[in-house]
């Protein structure tokens, strides 16, 4: 198997995991975005670092995002005092649309397969406009420009 | 809070993501309040009316989760 091949399997089936800790029952691309965070022996990891994103800011900018948007409808989350919800009882396989669009994305970066890397998978996250994602960068002061740009420069022709 | 108080954007990116986010608090209500009801002796079948579902959606959707979650469940 192929080391990228490794890699994307590693980032679906943590993603997975991080789904389940969420209590969801599909794999959505903040959750492939936590996967990336905590792979810390990749460059993607270090980009995501050098914007202040590990793992523990980006699920607080989740958070963030999950009580801003609510706030949008006028409801307040502390008005229910809900306890972390408890995990799904099997870690959900299934990606969700999101995770489906930001895989796409990610893939039709490269034509050839074998130029595929890490932060073509993190590209095709963070270069969403809309959705979770995006609204949680913002959120945490994460210029979502610049993050594109420091993921390109990692790419050995920085050709997409 | 006196309701005028309430800022309820109109912009369409945050209330498309208001009902996303009010989904998913539905559902974490949903999984807590059924935790909740079958910890206190709940039947399937009450749980079910409540929500004004089926009592299969609502085993297939809770049963394997309150089970791992370690709760004595009422036969259905």
């Amino acid at each position: 198997m192929a080391a990228i091949d490794h890699y994307i399997n590693t980032i679906i089936d943590q993603g997975g995991h991080e789904a389940q800790q969420d209590g969801s029952t599909s794999v959505e691309a903040h959750h492939l975005l936590l996967a990336i965070a905590a792979e810390r022996e990749t460059g993607t990891y270090q980009v995501l670092t050098s914007v202040g994103l590990d793992h523990q800011a980006i699920r607080d900018a989740l958070d963030k995002e999950f009580e801003h948007s609510l706030g949008a409808a006028g409801v307040s989350l502390a008005t229910f005092a809900l306890p972390r919800p408890s995990s799904a009882a099997e870690r959900p396989t299934q990606m969700g649309a999101s995770a489906k669009l930001a895989l796409e994305r990610g893939f039709a970066s490269v034509s050839r397969k074998k130029d595929l890397r890490p932060a073509h998978l993190l590209l095709g996250i963070v270069r969403a406009q809309l959705g979770t994602v995006p609204r949680a960068l913002a959120l945490a002061g994460v210029d979502q420009a610049d993050l594109m740009v420091r993921i390109l420069d990692t790419l050995p022709d920085n050709d997409e | 809070m006196p309701a005028a108080e309430i800022l309820v954007s109109q912009e369409p990116a945050d209330r498309l993501a208001a009902v996303a986010a009010l989904r998913r608090l539905a559902d974490q209500l949903e999984d807590d309040a059924v935790e909740q009801a079958m910890r206190a002796g709940w039947s399937w079948p009450q749980v079910a009316e409540a929500l004004g579902v089926t009592r299969q959606a609502v085993h297939k959707k809770h049963a394997k989760r309150l089970i791992a979650a370690g709760v004595t469940l009422r036969r259905r």
